[in-house]
């Protein structure tokens, strides 16, 4: 009996998680930026975009997040070393993009590391999904 | 049977139509089959020789029973001693003349019917086999659909050396007999006695006979007729390579999820072990997704054997070797030997790993000879 109530309590927790809207994602960024910056107001689309073109690649590395995604996140992207075509990154062109929040997380684990050779603050996960939800 | 009696000759209807329509069909399948036997782009016209070369065995059969007078097996089943005699005289260049098929070509004809059965058949348990499809598809190991194309490739070239005897032998009698044996084959004339000749050319049969021929055509090329710049070849006929969804999820995000039956279990062990330093990536899976994944493909890994390219692959993976690239396995190296350099960097292709680029079946784990298209 414990242990069904456990179970379906583990459920109810991963469902939210495994289809999150893109808000819920970016809320438990916002939650996560608070606590390592007391001062954090609000993430920035303006600052997301910069971020987005930004190279900043060292060598050897993609330049930027634009290199895979190209400079228009509403167009699909195509991946430097592979060649393979990646779909649009903005949630307005597909749909199934920032819902799925172990999904986000473990891109921007790998990208980050590609591109910045090192993991991403939520502050910048945060600026970065809010400048994809705003694209249109 | 022996003719030339001193009855009044004339010119007689002998070769119904459906046995010229035949005789020409199996001709033209043989040679197709045979032009397209060696080179792997043609494959699918080669099979499809093969099918109507059975197809057309079968009717043979039936109409060795139900044809007219000179079609009918009865008419020309001879003994050896009458074929033997039959060709020691034809040398001689004092054999008699038949309206029918005579002794000689009778037996050549039954052997090529026989070798069309073996040839045919073999060539269908070598698709089966070999390379897991078709209508046998998986009927058996690959190693033993290779084995059965010892049989296939012998039979053919047999069944070859005899079109030229039955060539060599119209040949001969036309000019013994001053006549011209190939084109009665086209209208269905001979000179004969009234009395010798077949009662109708039975064209109702044979239109039955190019209808069909005709639609089995259309629907093993039809494929072919809605060709689009993804679409080029035939669909793949046959047993399909598992697929699991995770793979698909986890492994074709960055790059073709490269179907497990390309590399040994082995090397996806390596492969998994290293998933840290993947190629310069961190593919930071957890246990639970990695044990799922590495299941997945241990079980049909190239030592399983699925397919022609796996099974080929395995065989060129020295034992004490995990390569963690499809690129770096010799059958690999072997087969792209030929292409060259400038062709990689091309924009479209970008990497060796690119394989959807060239190959329209790549997410499959097929790779058909038939489905290759280098871009521009
Ligand atoms: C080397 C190529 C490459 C670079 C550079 C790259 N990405 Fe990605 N990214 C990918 C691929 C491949 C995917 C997965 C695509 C898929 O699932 O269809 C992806 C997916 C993502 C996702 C997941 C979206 C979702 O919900 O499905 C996010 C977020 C993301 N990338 C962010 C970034 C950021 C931020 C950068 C720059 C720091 C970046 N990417 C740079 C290749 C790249
Ligand atoms: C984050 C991106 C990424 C993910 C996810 C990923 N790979 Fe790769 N993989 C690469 C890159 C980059 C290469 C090198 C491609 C090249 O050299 O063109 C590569 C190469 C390979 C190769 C060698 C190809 C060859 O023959 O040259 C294999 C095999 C492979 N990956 C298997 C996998 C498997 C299995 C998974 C899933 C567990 C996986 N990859 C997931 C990025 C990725
Ligand atoms: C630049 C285009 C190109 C790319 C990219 C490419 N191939 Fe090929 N591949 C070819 C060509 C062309 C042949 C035919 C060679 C021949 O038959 O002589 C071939 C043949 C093959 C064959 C043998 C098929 C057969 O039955 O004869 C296999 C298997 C194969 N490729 C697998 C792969 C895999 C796996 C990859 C990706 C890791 C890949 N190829 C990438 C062009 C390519």
């Amino acid at each position: 009996m414990k242990k069904t109530l456990f179970i379906m309590l583990c459920l109810a927790a991963a469902l939210p998680a495994a289809a999150a809207s893109p808000q819920q994602i970016l809320d438990a960024y916002a939650a996560e930026a608070k606590k390592a910056n007391p001062a954090f107001k609000s993430f920035s689309a303006e600052k997301g975009r910069a971020f987005y073109v930004a190279k900043q690649g060292a060598t050897g590395r993609a330049a930027s997040c634009s290199t895979c995604h190209t400079e228009d996140p509403k167009a699909g992207g195509r991946h430097a070393k592979t060649g393979k075509d990646i779909r649009p990154l903005a949630p307005s062109a597909n749909a199934e993009r920032l819902s799925d929040a172990a999904k986000v997380e473990k891109w921007f684990g790998r990208n980050c590391n590609d591109v910045l050779g090192r993991a991403c603050t939520a502050q910048e996960k945060g600026d970065f999904m809010s400048y994809l939800m705003s694209v249109r | 049977m022996t003719s030339e009696s001193r009855a009044e000759v004339s010119r007689i209807r002998v070769w119904d139509a459906p046995t010229r329509l035949f005789h020409w069909s199996f001709a033209a399948a043989f040679a197709a089959a045979w032009a397209s036997g060696e080179s792997d782009r043609w494959r699918d016209v080669h099979v499809f020789a093969g099918y109507l070369i059975l197809g057309l065995l079968a009717f043979r059969l039936l109409w060795g029973v139900a044809g007219s007078r000179h079609a009918r097996f009865a008419s020309f089943a001879f003994t050896w001693r009458e074929a033997r005699d039959y060709g020691l005289r034809a040398l001689s260049r004092n054999a008699p003349r038949f309206v029918g098929h005579n002794p000689a070509g009778a037996w050549a004809i039954f052997a090529m019917l026989a070798l069309a059965a073996v040839v045919s058949v073999s060539g269908i348990l070598v698709l089966g086999g070999e390379e897991q499809q078709g209508a046998l598809s998986g009927w058996g190991r690959i190693a033993t659909g290779a084995m059965v194309k010892e049989l296939h490739d012998g039979g053919a070239s047999l069944w070859l050396l005899l079109i030229c005897v039955h060539v060599g032998g119209v040949v001969w009698e036309s000019l013994a007999h001053r006549e011209n044996l190939a084109r009665s084959m086209v209208t269905g004339y001979k000179q004969g006695p009234a009395a010798e000749a077949a009662p109708s050319f039975r064209w109702f049969s044979a239109l039955a006979l190019a209808a069909a021929i005709a639609a089995f055509a259309h629907w093993y090329f039809e494929g072919y007729e809605d060709r689009a710049p993804g679409r080029t070849y035939l669909p793949f006929i046959g047993r399909a390579l598992p697929q699991s969804a995770a793979w698909n999820a986890e492994c074709g995000s960055c790059h073709l999820a490269f179907h497990p039956s390309l590399l040994p279990a082995r090397s996806w062990q390596a492969l998994f072990a290293g998933q840290d330093k993947h190629f310069g990536e961190v593919l930071g899976l957890d246990g639970a997704t990695t044990a799922e994944l590495l299941g997945f493909a241990t079980k049909t890994s190239a030592d399983a054997g699925l397919s022609e390219a796996s099974f080929k692959i395995a065989r060129s993976v020295p034992e004490r070797e995990a390569p963690v690239r499809i690129t770096e396995t010799g059958y690999w190296k072997k087969k792209h030997a030929a292409i060259p350099e400038a062709t990689w960097r091309r924009p479209k292709v970008g990497s060796r790993a690119n394989c959807a680029a060239c190959h329209l079946d790549a997410e499959r784990g097929a790779f058909e000879d038939a489905a290759m298209h280098i871009p521009d």
